[in-house]
């Protein structure tokens, strides 16, 4: 229908400039399909809602002025769940913590995940290192690397080299940290861990190096924290202008995002840095084939599941545990991996229930959560069980 | 009686095979008419009565929730180690199985799933919803209050801005399901956030909206206030029910068109704002780092994009015999806007014909395309090509590298190449220098 319309608006202006059918034709084309109108802030278009049509959709068109449920909230509610923080500090809440207390807290909850000193680890992201020097432009060298097949350095997206303000890690530790355990930080204990990663990262403060066990970080200093990455960032999303430059922004997508032509015949596709050179086929080196569940295609009935009743520490295992020790990729053993739970268990199970009490090595006592004795056991427990 | 069903077929012959075992002794080959009965052994699953034609099946009230077909057990969502941490699923993604979909609702069960902190379970007797900030009347609505307020049904397509991330610096992924499955479509329902805010009073110096979750990962992100009062909703309800949990049960935020980790699951709090908040995932994370070294930190739609679904890797033509005329089908979307139309191509991008749409064309939804094609038992490098009302053409790999390198992670939208062999059988490749 609409390319009917298109090649119409062709043959018209070819033809018959004047005529009615190429001018009805032009302006029933104009606006696409569903008349839309383009300048959206994200580079698209918007659709009009008009006589009772949105697009294909139909709506009702009778007012809804004055439909109003719910109530207003207490200050006391707005104030228990508005407490997020704003680059500039509003919204961050009174306390303090030293990088000293950063360091034991990192270490007995964070480290499990994020490696020492912030270094990253098995996957979990990594929150210090990598390089931050800056070319003239100002912009941070080592953010430039372009991988091919692993033959160069990933960029480094730490809060060193790549974050672009401290407060997002105040409340990101603060909202959804530990991982396994969110929201059991206090105010404190998350301005001494945000001091400790900050300093990992060998950021200073008003002139004041943070790499320092007495250094203490508190609301005013965290907002004077400037990030090194902190104009590696575009389009401009602050200040008055800020919508009208993004909307600028996502309007040229040929320049700054990329865009395809509607080339039909005999089409060369640019190719290389130069332009030139020829594309050709590229097929998988290395297949991404750990599936789970593995590939599978028939249209068969499937495996009888095998029977019985659950072990008791099993759904607290899975809740509070599994995140490390369902692989060995922590260091913990795995559950299933018998020589690793003999090992464990050399020294009688006593021990081991002692251990996931009171924490051994990088796990924290009672891997971080406030289940009871009993439960613990029950998940050491199944643990055991699973693992011979 | 025993006699498995497995059995039973294993007397049946695949066509290719028939052709095979009769093509010295017939000429129906070379003709591409169906098989004359008298040249292959009679059909027993026609010839018998089959196990569930003579037995009585299940009451009807076996299932109160209906479940798919037993024999369907094996279309489900996939993982990998690779869009996890270190093999732990709670902070995962699950991916569509785009080869088993058919038209442009994706089944609940079946609709990718990504979680920040695992799957939340709320209870909806205790669910509340704040919108305040920048507004004259800030308010609570519990979900019985949202669900009395005029509701809107939209087809969406909801796409991880992540999706097809594995294969910025070449092809990883064997399957359609692991390479474009990070996205589905379906009928959301729900309130049309304008509908709330235009009693609420919005003021004039309200620009950006936080829209934040209350999921052990807190996910929160900003959206510009143009867009709030555009499009956006606040859905509970996905294909005719209620919300599953994996998405975000009982209450997510819908932006059409717009990455899904800004359509905030599991919604707790709307805020409105000056300025924008810098939240959690506008930082190392759903921020697009160039080749210039800076990076696009926010990033609304989702591009144009398209995928040929049949054939593909999990259906591929091994059971077609030249001669045979066979649609060519996918899936084309554009956050955009809406699709106006996909070209194909079987030389690797070279040239190029129009395929047709069909079914419905919707707005930031998926639309299905077509084209008939004679197959010649050549190997092709299939493609397909989409554009959108906004003016939008998806690019190839070497003009979408070009401008933003290959370390961005987010927004890869480059045409995807399917390889088909002399044999018919499909592999992912890519056209690059």
């Amino acid at each position: 229908m609409f390319k009917l319309d298109r090649k119409l608006v062709t043959i018209g202006m070819t033809l018959a400039l004047s005529s009615t059918l190429a001018m009805a034709a032009a302006s029933a084309a104009a606006p696409g399909v569903y008349k839309s109108k383009p300048g959206a802030i994200d580079g698209g278009v918007t659709y009009p809602r008009e006589k009772g049509n949105y697009t294909a959709y139909k709506y009702n068109e009778q007012s809804t002025k004055g439909v109003r449920f719910g109530r207003t909230p207490t200050a006391n509610e707005i104030k228990a769940w508005d407490i997020d923080a704003l680059p500039d500090g509003t919204g961050l809440p009174e306390g303090e913590g030293s990088v000293e207390l950063g360091d034991e807290l990192y270490e007995a909850q964070c480290a499990i995940c994020h490696g020492e000193f912030g270094g990253g680890g098995q996957g979990y992201p990594q929150l210090a290192g990598g390089n931050q020097s800056k070319d003239k432009n100002g912009v941070v060298i080592t953010l430039k690397n372009q991988r091919v097949y692993g033959n160069t350095d990933a960029p480094k997206r730490t809060v060193g080299t790549y974050w672009p303000v401290a407060t997002t890690l105040f409340t990101y530790i603060r909202d959804a940290m530990p991982y396994a355990h969110p929201k059991s930080l206090s105010n404190d204990e998350t301005y001494a861990i945000t001091a400790y990663i900050l300093a990992q990262n060998g950021l200073e403060v008003d002139g004041e190096d943070m790499d320092d066990d007495e250094f203490v970080l508190n609301k005013e200093k965290l907002m004077k924290v400037v990030l090194p990455n902190r104009n590696g960032f575009y389009p401009n999303i602050d200040g008055p202008n800020a919508q009208e430059d993004i909307r600028a922004f996502f309007a040229d997508r040929a320049k700054n995002i990329g865009a395809g032509v509607r080339c039909m015949k005999n089409c060369k596709d640019p190719g290389g840095k130069d332009g030139k050179t020829p594309p050709t086929v590229m097929k998988i080196k290395y297949e991404m084939s750990d599936v789970v569940p593995p590939y599978a295609y028939a249209k068969d009935l499937p495996p009888k599941k095998e029977g019985g009743i659950s072990h008791p520490g099993k759904a607290d295992y899975e809740k509070a545990c599994a995140v490390c020790h369902k692989t060995d990729a922590m260091g913990a053993p795995a559950v299933g991996d018998k020589h690793a739970w003999e090992a464990t268990l050399k020294k009688g199970i006593d021990n081991v229930y002692a251990n996931s009490i009171n924490g051994t090595g990088g796990m924290p006592p009672r891997g971080g959560s406030t289940l009871s004795d009993d439960k613990i056991k029950a998940i050491v427990d199944y643990m055991v069980e699973a693992s011979k | 009686m025993n006699k498995t069903l497995n059995e039973e077929e294993s007397n049946s012959v695949s066509r290719r095979e028939f052709f095979k075992r009769t093509a010295s002794v017939s000429a129906v080959a070379a003709t591409g008419i169906l098989a004359p009965s008298t040249v292959l052994a009679d059909d027993k699953n026609i010839m018998h009565h089959t196990e569930w034609g003579t037995t009585l099946g299940d009451e009807i009230n076996k299932n109160p929730y209906g479940v798919p077909s037993a024999y369907e057990h094996n279309v489900v969502r996939r993982t990998s180690a690779l869009m996890s941490s270190a093999g732990d699923m709670h902070a995962a993604i699950s991916m569509t199985p785009l080869h088993a979909l058919s038209g442009i609702i994706t089944p609940n069960g079946l609709h990718f799933t990504r979680c920040h902190n695992g799957v939340a379970h709320i209870d909806p007797n205790k669910y509340r919803l704040m919108i305040h900030g920048l507004v004259e009347k800030p308010i609570v609505l519990t979900l019985e209050q949202l669900k009395r307020y005029p509701s809107e049904s939209r087809i969406l397509v909801l796409e991880c801005p992540s999706n097809s991330a594995a294969e910025w610096k070449g092809p990883q992924f064997g399957t359609l399901q692991m390479v474009k499955g990070m996205m589905a479509c379906a009928e959301w329902t729900g309130v049309r956030l304008k509908t709330i805010l235009d009693e609420l009073g919005l003021k004039p110096e309200a620009k950006w909206m936080l829209a934040e979750g209350s999921d052990g990962s807190e996910m929160s992100r900003t959206l510009p206030i143009e867009k709030v009062l555009d499009d956006v909703m606040i859905v509970y309800a996905q294909n005719g029910e209620a919300l599953r949990d994996e998405q975000g049960y009982p209450v997510r935020l819908m932006a059409p068109g717009w990455e899904a980790n800004l359509c905030v699951k599991w919604l707790k709090r709307l805020e409105f704002g000056d300025k924008p908040w810098y939240a959690k995932e506008e930082t190392s994370k759903y921020t697009a780092l160039t080749a210039s070294g800076k990076a696009i930190q926010h990033f609304y739609a989702n591009e144009v994009n398209s995928v040929i679904t049949s054939p593909c890797p999990e259906v591929p033509w091994t059971d077609l015999e030249k001669g045979d005329l066979v649609e060519i089908e996918g899936l084309a979307w554009s956050g955009h806007g809406t699709i106006e139309g996909v070209d194909i191509s079987f030389d690797g991008g070279k040239n190029w014909v129009e395929a047709n749409l069909k079914g419905l064309v919707l707005p930031k939804a998926w639309t299905r395309f077509s084209y008939m094609y004679k197959y010649e038992g050549k190997p092709l490098l299939l493609q397909s090509r989409s554009y959108d009302d906004s003016k939008n053409v998806q690019p190839t790999v070497n003009q979408e590298k070009a401008v933003v390198g290959v370390e961005g992670v987010y927004h890869r939208n480059a045409i995807i190449t399917w390889a088909v062999s002399d044999m018919g059988e499909v592999s992912n490749v890519q056209i690059r220098s």
